[in-house]
């Protein structure tokens, strides 16, 4: 049975760019140990060799530019000045 | 007029050709009725305004005419584009999806949004930030997910067509839970460019519909290599519809995943009426054997951490940078996305994200990750050593039939192993169709589906329509809609 700590609960959550509330650890740590446990069981099977046609296949091409209309992609934005995207200060203004 | 909601594609087209009624005065029935049906079953998030769907669209074509539904988290140019999420909620695509490009030029007309599970994370539809779809055969059920709006649209005759998305059972969970038929192609077969990626080394679009053949005629439209999906194969242009004669292939071998039938928590009413649905094509000339795929029973624990670790990648896109809502209280870039992720998403995508994350993460990719990328292998190699026996399979799409409202509130992982019987498929990348094959005693449809080999779409249709031929579960719809 997999136990995730509080501490483990909020690292993965700063990895995952993602804020908790205190309320929310409880519930999180239940369902991520209850799907963790149950999928455990993948080590129980003994790795099978690579076969080159068990993958996907990526299919390539040329990268050809072609025009679009940024414009209609900034517009979209939150927030942004002529061809940029405006995000808050990266630092803390103390 | 109610023989038009629930008339098929074949014949709605009849009805074109011979002038009966005009395009218009379709398009403009079918608009009605969703005005009004749906406000009992929720299956739409949005409608669009005639001019709207009558622009840029074909005259001519295999679909001329024939209004469809599309799941949220496929790209129309121009409309909102919110896979059910409040992050998105204010989004608008801006451009067609390759699938949505060949369905306007056959003459189709997309007629509005489906909804969903939030970025297409469930098995009811319940996830979805703005409303609960019911499920036409019991508005007090779901109607399965994540494509549950485009199962229920179609089952509630709002449109004789749908899109979905497929990622571990989307399509034809839903297709089960409603009545009706859904097909998962092919990895690689219909392109994604403009969905919305989930998990991207498994989704796949799959079409909804009532019958077999118009099935195979939206499959006909939108499958075919495309330059602007990576993942998309060189395939040749097919009509699926062209093999349909009502008569099986001759000596078709068909093999019943005895570990499936037989599994925990089978409901007896579902296995009984697959076993009839077996007879059925065995009375029809095909041979039937009883196969084992035991690592199958570990398919539902790869999928959970391949799934989730694709979708901690690839939702980290979602950042209130360049586009959905942002948190606007936040003093750094940092604090903007750690809230903004935080207000925007939903519980389970949340949950989903933490768990890929978990499952990435130095210390435990080796027991996970690596792991269930060892069973993903042996699960497909174990279905292409089967296909050396048989020709297709056939197991259960669903343990049970559709539940009720919050049944899995409590307990989520049993509404997760909803995927038990249709992530293998997805996991080996091979196409499968769920057909309706019964009700039961509550009045709830039964399906099963029938699985075959890579690029097999032609035969499963051959082999789902011969025997929907001999069935009348497709001519039975919901009542007082």
């Amino acid at each position: 049975m997999a136990k995730i700590s509080k501490e483990e609960i909020l690292n993965i959550a700063r990895m995952s760019h993602l804020d908790i509330h205190e309320d929310e650890i409880g519930p999180l740590k239940r369902q991520l140990e209850s799907v963790l446990s149950y999928a455990e069981r993948v080590s129980e099977i003994a790795a099978v060799g690579e076969d080159p046609s068990n993958k996907n296949i990526n299919m390539y091409r040329e990268d050809v530019v072609v025009k679009s209309d940024s414009q209609r992609i900034l517009e979209q934005a939150p927030d942004c000045q002529e061809d940029y995207f405006v995000v808050p200060s990266i630092l803390d203004k103390k | 007029m109610n023989s038009l909601a629930f008339a098929t594609i074949k014949e709605l087209q009849k009805k074109l050709e011979t002038k009966e009624i005009s395009r218009e005065e379709l398009l403009d029935y079918f608009l009605q009725r969703c005005a009004t049906v749906d406000k009992k079953i929720e299956s739409l998030l949005e409608v669009y305004g005639k001019d709207e769907i009558l622009k840029d669209v074909a005259h001519q074509g295999s679909l001329a005419g024939i209004p469809g539904v599309i799941k949220n988290n496929i790209s129309l140019d121009g409309q909102k584009l919110t896979c059910s999420s409040k992050i998105l909620e204010n989004f608008t695509a801006t451009y067609d999806a390759t699938a949505c490009a060949r369905l306007k030029k056959e003459g189709a007309l997309l007629i509005g949004a489906a909804n969903m599970d939030e970025f297409a994370m469930g098995s009811s539809t319940e996830t979805s930030a703005y409303k609960k779809t019911k499920n036409p055969w019991n508005l007090e059920c779901v109607p399965g997910g994540s494509s549950g709006g485009s199962g229920a649209a179609v089952a509630a005759g709002l449109a004789p067509w749908a899109l979905g998305s497929d990622t571990g059972g989307s399509v034809r969970q839903p297709a089960a839970f409603c009545g009706v038929v859904g097909i998962k192609p092919t990895y690689g077969l219909v392109s994604r460019y403009g969905l919305v990626a989930y998990a991207s080394s498994l989704d796949q679009i799959g079409v909804f519909s009532r019958t077999v053949y118009d099935n195979a005629l939206v499959l006909s439209a939108i499958a075919g290599h495309d330059l602007k999906d990576s993942s998309s194969l060189f395939v040749e242009k097919k009509d699926y519809t062209l093999r349909l004669n009502g008569e099986l292939q001759s000596d078709l071998r068909i093999g019943i995943i005895d570990n499936a039938l037989n599994a925990d928590g089978m409901d007896p009413e579902i296995s009984a009426a697959i076993e009839t649905a077996v007879g059925v094509l065995e009375k029809q000339g095909a041979k039937v054997k009883r196969v084992s795929l035991p690592t199958m029973d570990y398919a539902a624990a790869a999928y959970f951490i391949l799934s989730r670790a694709e979708a901690a990648s690839n939702l980290s896109r979602f950042d209130g940078v360049r586009y959905g809502m942002r948190n606007k209280d936040a003093k750094t870039l940092s604090q903007m996305y750690f809230k903004t992720r935080h207000d925007g998403l939903g519980a389970e995508v949340k949950s989903r994200i933490m768990v890929g994350n978990y499952v990435l993460s130095a210390g435990h990719a080796g027991d996970f990750y690596e792991n269930a990328k060892a069973v993903q292998r042996a699960i497909r190699a174990e279905f292409l050593e089967s296909f050396k026996d048989v020709d297709l399979l056939v197991m259960p799409t669903h343990p049970a039939p559709a539940f009720k409202f919050g049944a899995y509130d409590v307990d989520k992982l049993q509404m997760d192993l909803q995927d038990y019987f249709t992530c293998p498929v997805n996991l080996a990348g091979i196409p499968a169709i769920s057909l309706p094959c019964g009700f039961t005693k509550n009045k709830m449809p039964i399906g099963f589906q029938l699985i075959g080999p890579h690029f097999s779409e032609s035969l499963l249709y051959k082999t789902a329509f011969a025997y929907e031929q001999q069935t009348q579960w497709h001519t039975m719809h919901p009542e007082n809609l």
